[in-house]
């Protein structure tokens, strides 16, 4: 699904990626964790075609996709999760919903996004940013959905959250698996990770340092929290 | 080596002497003329809000008084070589000072003429004391030019802000509109206008309810206009001009005034304005003019010259220009010389009569030059007959009373 | 009392060409993220527009509210195609920049061609005079001007909130990066949108055609009121150009009534007041900056 080789990145004559490889199956959920200014962020935004520049390769189901704009990798099924979730304060939560366009016969109806998301429901008049946290993170992962992506690139959606939202959100994953979605999870949170994730990167200075399966890293797990510093 | 360049240097400057003795002009006529020539200057706005009434056509206007100036004396003529030179003051004092030290310094002007913008006017007219040459005012109103600022060098040809407040301030009033509001523009032009205007209102036995300060420049004058309405007066008299007085009258229209029989005076007016806003948004409005293209059989045939070289018909900044540098010239043959002390006593003390001055007098104690001026209201759109055909002539105002006089100007020179 | 309503009206009339003119530059704002000092002058166009119309095909104010708009929309599209475009990727000092020198050749080659001292523009006989509205006298064609633009206003407001244009626009000028990376071809839109601001300010100007001075620097002075305009009201909010432009035509006519050397002045105090308090404008949201 997603295959990504030698990925470089620059901010000026800064390298920020040093040959990054990693790769997403289909249906697979795979988390990348690194403590902060390790080149999570860099990395997302070269993935969704934000950050040009780069070197390497990035393809997207087959196609090389590294030089292609953001809009375009969008639409051929990269749905983007913002960090800070990236609702609209200008857009009611049915238009937050409504903005991006379909990409696929996968794409979710309406009324199923509601049906899942009841509360998104009772307040679909509402402007995006009334929501609570917890809500604006549904509201952001149902965004996507609603569009039919075929992978998406989640970028700590657990953070600031209370447990038992996380908890939500982490069987939202899950079920999102189950449909054959795959998910590229960027998380601290070593605990929540190894709830959803088959697979786990370790992201340090811009390279990989490590690629573990779920068993290994629940294994070593204190390891990696000292690692990350938590 | 070195010797053959002393040589060759001396040589070059022996030359030009030689040159330089040769060149003063016609010898037959023994003239005195530094550099060989004479050379006329035209100092104004050839780009911003005066380039239309004044601007290149004025250039033009002092190119047609020297034509008829060597078509009139031919062989007889002080001097054969005469050139015209203009520059771009761009209405600031500033500029104004550098380009008119230029002037008389580097290209050898004689004399400057024109320079709209009082503020302009009066660096120039220091320059020109200072430089012992010739400038004849012909667009600037300050009453400062021959007034409390006047100088030997400083001429003012055409109009003054006294002859505009008094010729509209005291015939409005005495017919019939007692009671006024003022409005001006809140810097020099304005202020002495709504000083004159207030003078003559009273002088005539009216009164004025109010004066009202604006921003300048300004596009939006309704509110101006509702509160100077509000006491009711019979007439308001503005002393915007430009491209403000345009706004200023548009807005008047829209705001009513007119139909509950307030009457609109403007202080300065132009005729570019009239044209430039049609003739039906300002007919019946009164105002002082010095000069019209259409008063007489010999006004007319010098608009249509003028028109025949410009495409357009003049404004009395163009004819003043015309007239002012005319003058200058007959001054010049007069005294045989450029000299300007002898030319400024060539002109001073003239009375004479143009094509712009009627029963003119270049009054010796001020400079300031008087002549008849014109009560003219502008034409209703049924009585326009041709283009630029806007004013009926009501009154003619003569010399004596149209200007201060000499003991008022209070100017020693 | 009577004269308090007068005044009023009279702002909210002068308040209509900066609403206006604001609505477009803060849209162009929102999408292209240029601050487009060429507003001024593409407002003085459409005011010259109306009135060479006028003169050589004898279109009245009617059919100019009609015709300038759709005139001005092209001539923006034209810009932005020929200029503005390539400097899109730079920072956003070179298109303030392009539009500044923009501002300068607009104004020159109008001189150049209709000279200085303005053209002449008669409106339609029905809007001339007063109309008297429950007792109170007020000039017939500054109620228009205010009844009009309140008309437009309203019909952008539909427009933004009910197409889904709108809500692109909407979305771009809140977060214009993840707006794209969530699949919406933002490029797409910022042609029709750089022209449909230049649109507006060119209806502004069609407006302003029989109440103002139609000269090349009319826009001069317009301009530099306008972005005090749109700093009150929040750079690239919608509602907050609009409500500010209304404001500071209350505040003009105000300040001109009871205080008229400091009618402008007031303004920029205003203006001041307001950036210290918000530093963000009236309807501005801080978070919203590129």
């Amino acid at each position: 699904m997603l295959e990504v080789t030698g990925l470089r990145a620059w901010y000026g004559e800064a390298q920020a990626l040093h040959g990054v490889n990693l790769s997403v199956g289909e249906g697979e959920v795979v988390t990348l964790v690194g403590r902060n200014g390790a080149g999570k962020t860099t990395l997302v935004r070269c993935l969704i075609g934000l950050h040009r520049q780069v070197g390497g390769t990035v393809s997207f189901l087959g196609r090389d996709i590294t030089g292609m704009p953001a809009h375009r990798r969008a639409r051929a099924g990269m749905g983007w999760v913002q960090d800070d979730r990236g609702i609209y304060a200008g857009l009611t939560v049915e238009e937050n919903l409504l903005l991006p366009p379909k990409v696929s016969d996968r794409a979710w109806t309406l009324d199923r996004v509601y049906e899942a998301f009841p509360v998104l429901a009772d307040r679909r008049k509402a402007p995006g940013t009334t929501l609570s946290g917890g809500e604006q993170q549904m509201l952001a992962i149902a965004r996507v959905l609603r569009t039919g992506a075929r992978l998406l690139l989640m970028d700590e959606p657990s953070e600031g959250l209370a447990p038992v939202v996380v908890a939500r959100i982490g069987a939202i994953i899950r079920e999102i698996k189950e449909t054959g979605v795959s998910v590229l999870l960027i998380e601290q949170n070593v605990k929540f990770a190894a709830t959803v994730a088959d697979r786990h990167y370790l992201l340090s200075q811009g390279r990989i340092v490590e690629a573990l399966d779920n068993s290994e890293f629940r294994r070593r797990e204190v390891q990696l929290l000292e690692h990350l510093g938590i | 080596m070195k010797s053959m360049h002393i040589r060759a240097g001396a040589a070059a400057m022996t030359g030009a002497l030689l040159l330089g003795a040769c060149g003063g002009g016609p010898g037959a006529s023994g003239g005195d003329f530094t550099g060989g020539k004479l050379v006329l200057a035209v100092l104004n706005d050839q780009s911003g809000v005066y380039k239309d009434a004044s601007g290149p056509g004025s250039v033009k206007a002092v190119k047609m008084a020297v034509a008829d100036y060597k078509k009139k004396y031919g062989d007889a003529a002080v001097v054969d070589d005469i050139e015209v030179t203009s520059a771009d003051h761009q209405n600031k004092p500033d500029i104004a000072n550098t380009k008119a030290q230029e002037l008389y310094e580097r290209k050898g002007a004689d004399i400057i003429l024109d320079v709209p913008t009082s503020s302009a006017a009066l660096a120039v007219a220091t320059q020109a004391k200072n430089h012992h040459k010739l400038f004849i005012d012909v667009s600037a109103a300050t009453t400062q030019l021959t007034g409390a600022r006047c100088n030997k060098y400083t001429f003012q040809w055409a109009y003054d802000t006294y002859m505009l407040a008094n010729g509209t301030g005291t015939t409005v009033t005495e017919n019939g509109d007692k009671n006024w509001q003022l409005i001006y523009p809140d810097y020099e032009f304005g202020q002495d206008m709504t000083k004159s205007f207030t003078k003559a209102i009273k002088g005539a036995g009216g009164t004025v309810q109010g004066a009202i300060p604006t921003p300048f420049p300004n596009d939006n004058f309704a509110t101006f206009l509702t509160k100077a309405g509000s006491t009711k007066p019979d007439v308001i008299g503005t002393m915007q001009a430009g491209g403000d007085l345009i706004n200023m009258v548009k807005q008047f229209n829209a705001s009513g005034l007119k139909e509950k029989g307030i009457d609109l005076a403007v202080g300065l007016m132009l005729i570019t304005d009239i044209h430039s806003l049609g003739v039906d948004q300002f007919a019946g409005t009164m105002f002082t003019d010095p000069w019209y293209w259409n008063m007489d059989k010999e006004t007319r045939a010098w608009a249509d010259r003028f028109q025949h070289e410009t495409g357009t018909r003049p404004s009395f900044e163009h004819a003043g220009n015309y007239s002012a540098a005319l003058q200058y010239l007959e001054a010049v043959q007069r005294a045989k010389t450029d000299k300007a002390d002898a030319v400024v006593g060539e002109l001073a003390g003239k009375k004479t009569n143009d094509v712009f001055l009627h029963n003119g007098e270049i009054r010796a104690k001020d400079h300031l030059v008087i002549h008849d001026t014109y009560l003219a209201r502008v034409k209703k759109p049924s009585q326009v007959k041709e283009d630029w055909d806007y004013e009926d002539i009501v009154t003619t105002i003569p010399a004596a009373k149209a200007f201060p006089t000499a003991e008022e100007s209070g100017c020693s020179m | 009392m009577n004269a308090v309503l007068q005044y009023a009206v009279q702002g909210l009339a002068a308040g209509s060409f900066y609403a206006l003119a604001a609505l477009g530059l803060a849209i162009i704002f929102g999408v292209l993220g240029v601050v487009n000092f060429a507003h001024g002058a593409f407002y003085m166009l459409g005011a010259v527009t109306a009135a060479v119309l006028l003169d050589t095909l004898g279109l009245t104010l009617w059919w100019s509210l009609l015709a300038v708009p759709v005139l001005m929309f092209v001539f923006g599209v034209v810009v932005e195609r020929l200029f503005v475009q390539w400097l899109l990727r730079l920072d956003p000092l070179y298109n303030f920049l392009l539009t500044f020198g923009l501002t300068l050749v607009l104004v020159e080659l109008v001189k150049q061609k209709y000279g200085v001292s303005g053209l002449p523009y008669k409106p339609p006989g029905i809007l001339q005079g007063r109309a008297e509205l429950a007792g109170v006298v007020l000039p017939r064609y500054q109620l228009f001007v205010f009844l009009f633009s309140v008309a437009i206003c309203v019909l952008v407001w539909l427009l933004m909130t009910r197409t889904r244009v709108g809500m692109i626009v909407r979305a771009s000028t809140e977060k214009p990066e993840l707006t794209r990376a969530l699949g919406v071809n933002v490029g797409r839109w910022v042609t029709p949108v750089f022209g449909f601001g230049v649109a507006l300010a060119g209806l502004a100007g069609v407006l302003a055609a029989p109440f103002r001075a139609i000269t090349a620097d009319m826009g001069n002075n317009f301009a530099i009121i306008l972005f005090a305009v749109v700093v009150i009201g929040g750079l690239g909010s919608i509602v907050g150009a609009v409500v500010a432009g209304f404001l500071v035509g209350l505040v003009e006519a105000f300040g001109q009534a009871y205080a008229p050397t400091f009618a402008q002045i007031l303004i920029f105090v205003l203006m001041a007041l307001i950036i210290l308090v918000r530093p963000a404008g009236l309807f501005g949201r801080e978070e919203a900056t590129r």
